[in-house]
């Protein structure tokens, strides 16, 4: 009987609960496991919903004790844990249950050691033989991992158990290596065991896209290439590289943020209803989706996507370092530091519509949001003189904030108080802050509980991350053979000047989140 | 305390004066961090909770602050006074609190009456006034005595859900009768007696979530549940009856005093087939031991206060069909004890 068959199930009231288990983090001594990792545990030890017995085994090449790595975990809970205040003893409970083994990844012995330390566990903390594996190492390690687990036979549970494998991003650098990490994964797990995380599709916002989508009546009608005129999706970070320049100098933002969260997000905007809110129909409207946007040839790149590099700059009296001179980056970089593209979907719904997704690095501040504009009013009756009150002010708006406020906002027209009909643009402001008291679960908190529960409606699947890969592959073709006239925007605008002008070409502009 | 003619006009334009001077005591606050002109104070609002007290209640005001936490809402509290000579009060407070982390202040508004049992009925046209438009409303009868008030059915009329708490309750008949009433109006109802039970359930529940334990449900013959107390509890016979609609079947109920405990409760549930038993037993305060076949496990029932409670149940405002059909059930079965041999 699966606990959605039991019949004493009771969905309206039941916590989802993590059955007993363990979870084995590779790359455990990495920024991922102490800044998100452990203080999303903590934070659902916190709010008691990890079972009774739960147990982490890190693995790292770093030799540490067992002690030394509760050590290090719990610096990084007491350094990284946001909006949750430390308590000694629900830590206490969490680290007893946190154990270490160094090893080699590439080496047979590491997952010998490992599947003994679980086979120890699953005895004294009654896991049940249940374990989920995530891949928080170098992607370079993916291969070795999977291999290793797959000899070590820790893939295949047996008696009723359940083995699970988290997947961090980047499935690969191409679509050629996502096919390729693919097949690796595929030897040794079975998709359904899989979960590609994308932690943008966790956050609360993301996901309440779908909430406002479909379970309002009022917006969906008004969905479609009839009302809405455009999209534009905007990941923009006020920091630079921070120290993660040598990797950024091979990903780049198109790799980065666009191949996979912003397409996830689009997809979310524009996929059609699923049946339910399941797994399997999400992902399979979201896959469609993808599969929907029409590649370009190399001509349409040239009209359709542009890169930026930012340059140095002096913003409020500081000096900020161009993106060739931050550590470990070559000086002749080609690397894209801002991406913009204009996408188009073919199907009914969107036909004609451009998504307009950019995100960059060192630009005016930190905001990622989602703005659905809509056509103007076809005839505009507040017309004085020469002089539309109405038309300046822009078509209505709805903007999808996903941080840092997040929340929704309407835009539209409003008469101002007064003589004559003139009329300004208000807002109605939704706030989660507002309406909802309590704090938003941060994404690997949701996708962590996703994960163990074996809920994958929030991960990715193999043939989303394909296509995803398939609506940039003609624009990284172009660019990696296109000598760019590199840096073209300063530290603290909103982008390089072509990118205005990919928007102007097609009489838009992009609007300042 | 006097007659103090209260309109529902006069208490907003009180509130606006309220949010007038918050906002006047934050700006000599340092600003707030983040966007430029946020306001230092956030009013926050996702329903209308009207708490209907007892007059001697010291402990409602503790679970209300915190309940607004999780559920921001205009409170009303109306405090049922002592005494036949009328009365009338209304005062106007907010609830504020400075989330974890943040130096935005979130405030929740506060409305205080005081009505004796005769004025009642000249509350509920105030209370209409100060409803939140097209939020819900959720109404909490917390004054053990004010169950079965008629002079508060006005009120509890404005409501779209009704909480009341038959734990403790002995006159089960009478209480379900008033529960079913109100059920059959347009309002839900909830009993804390029964959000007291989704640990049980919960509990219960994964004891049958493998493929064993499918089985094992097909076959099971009879229910046990022992309690302690005075008298049989609520949350007996809405265990009994969870069950029997759970397996759709009409299984043998025993319920049966195994003790004292000063509020009556549940301590052990029993689920037999003939091969094996299947039991939950709260062997102390909170500790409970689960038994299944040759599977024996320990946990911990969290003892939850009265703000945890209805945190859960102001998290479900649409229906809950599982408890409208225990509901229904139960009189069958105290039907079932009362035609029992004793």
């Amino acid at each position: 009987m699966t606990p959605s068959s039991n019949p004493f199930r009771d969905a309206t009231r039941f916590e989802r609960r993590v059955r007993p288990c363990a979870l084995v983090i590779f790359g455990a001594n990495g920024d991922l496991t102490k800044r998100k990792l452990i203080p999303a545990l903590y934070r659902l030890a916190y709010e008691h919903r990890l079972p009774p017995g739960f147990a982490v085994v890190g693995n790292s090449r770093t030799e540490m004790t067992h002690e030394q790595f509760r050590d290090k975990m719990r610096e990084a809970v007491l350094e990284f844990t946001e909006e949750t205040p430390f308590e000694e003893k629900i830590w206490n409970d969490l680290a007893t249950g946190l154990y270490y083994d160094s090893g080699d990844l590439k080496d047979a012995g590491c997952y010998t050691r490992i599947k003994a330390r679980l086979q120890e566990i699953e005895h004294s903390r009654q896991t049940g033989g249940n374990i989920l594996f995530y891949l928080s190492t170098q992607p370079s390690h993916y291969r070795a991992v999977i291999h290793g687990l797959g000899v070590a036979n820790l893939a295949k549970p047996g008696n009723g158990a359940w083995r699970r494998i988290v997947v961090e991003k980047p499935f690969g650098h191409d679509l050629a290596s996502a096919r390729e990490l693919d097949d690796a994964i595929q030897r040794v797990f079975n998709e359904e065991q899989v979960y590609r995380i994308d932690h943008y599709l966790g956050k609360e916002t993301v996901q309440n896209i779908l909430a406002f989508r479909f379970g309002n009546s009022i917006f969906e009608p008004l969905w479609n290439r009839n009302y809405i005129s455009s999209v534009q999706i905007t990941a923009a970070e006020s920091i630079g590289v921070e120290g993660r320049g040598a990797y950024y100098q091979e990903a780049g933002a198109l790799r980065d943020m666009i191949q996979n969260h912003l397409l996830q997000i689009m997809a979310t905007v524009a996929m059609e209803p699923p049946a339910a809110f399941e797994a399997q129909t999400v992902r399979d409207e979201r896959a469609k989706l993808l599969r929907s946007i029409r590649p370009f040839t190399h001509d349409e790149v040239r009209l359709n996507a542009v890169a930026g590099q930012y340059g140095p700059c002096r913003v409020g009296g500081q000096a900020l370092a161009g993106f060739r001179e931050e550590s470990g980056v070559n000086p002749e970089a080609q690397t894209d530091t801002y991406a913009a593209v204009t996408f188009t979907v073919d199907n009914w719904r969107w036909a004609g519509v451009p998504f307009y997704i950019r995100s960059g690095k060192r630009m005016t501040k930190r905001v990622t949001d989602i703005a659905i504009r809509f056509h103007s009013a076809p005839h505009s009756p507040f017309q004085t003189g020469n002089h539309d009150s109405a038309s300046w002010a822009g078509p209505n708006l709805l903007v999808l904030r996903v941080q840092p406020e997040e929340g929704i906002t309407l835009r539209f027209l409003s008469k101002l108080p007064g003589s004559g009909m003139k009329l300004r643009p208000v807002e109605m402001d939704f706030k989660y802050g507002s309406s909802f008291g309590m704090r938003s679960p941060a994404a690997y908190e949701t996708l962590l509980v996703d994960a163990l529960t074996g809920d994958a409606t929030l991960y990715t699947r193999r043939d989303m991350v394909e296509a995803s890969w398939e609506a940039v592959h003609p624009i990284m073709e172009v660019w990696q053979n296109t000598k760019k006239e590199f840096p073209n925007y300063e530290a603290g605008s909103w982008g390089p000047k072509a990118s205005d002008e990919m928007l102007g070409r097609r009489g838009h502009s992009w609007r300042v989140p | 305390m006097g007659t103090t003619a209260i309109s529902p006009s006069r208490i907003l334009k009180d509130l606006d004066a309220l949010w007038l001077s918050l906002g006047e005591e934050q700006q000599h606050e340092p600003p707030v961090s983040g966007a430029p002109g946020a306001s230092p104070v956030l009013r926050a609002c996702a329903m209308t909770l009207i708490a209907v007290v007892d007059t001697d209640d010291v402990t409602v005001g503790e679970t209300l602050a915190m309940l607004v936490r999780s559920h921001p809402s205009r409170l009303i509290v109306l405090t049922v006074t002592s005494g036949d000579a009328p009365s009338l009060q209304a005062g106007v407070t907010a609830q504020c609190w400075m989330p974890f982390g943040k130096r935005q202040q979130i405030c929740c508004e506060q409305i205080s009456m005081s009505a004796s049992r005769v004025s009642l009925q000249e509350i509920p046209p105030v209370i209409r006034g100060l409803i939140v438009p097209d939020l819900p409303v959720a109404c909490w009868l917390r004054g053990r005595n004010l169950i079965q008030t008629p002079e508060l059915d006005g009120v509890i009329g404005l409501a779209d859900k009704l909480i009341v708490d038959s734990g403790g309750v002995a006159d089960l008949s009478a209480q379900i009768g008033y529960i079913s009433t109100h059920e059959a109006g347009a309002r839900r109802v909830c009993d804390l007696a029964w959000t007291r039970l989704t640990r049980w359930r919960e509990a219960i529940a994964q004891l049958f979530d493998d493929a064993v334990g499918a089985e094992r449900a097909r076959r099971l013959e009879r229910i046990r549940i022992e309690y302690q107390g005075a008298h049989v509890p609520m949350s007996a016979y809405y265990l009994a009856a969870w069950l029997r609609h759970s397996l759709a079947r009409s299984l043998k109920v025993e319920i049966v005093r195994v003790g004292d405990f000063e509020r009556a409760r549940v301590c052990s549930v029993h689920l037999a087939e003939q091969a094996t038993d299947v039991s939950i037993t709260v062997t102390t305060d909170r500790d409970v031991q689960l038994h299944a076949g040759a599977r024996d496990a320990h946990t911990v029932f969290p003892r939850l206060s009265e703000y945890e409670l209805l945190r859960e149940e102001l998290s479900v405002l649409g229906p809950d069909s599982v408890y409208e059909s225990v509901i229904a059930a139960v009189p069958a079965l105290l039907a079932e004890s009362e035609a029992a041999p004793s």
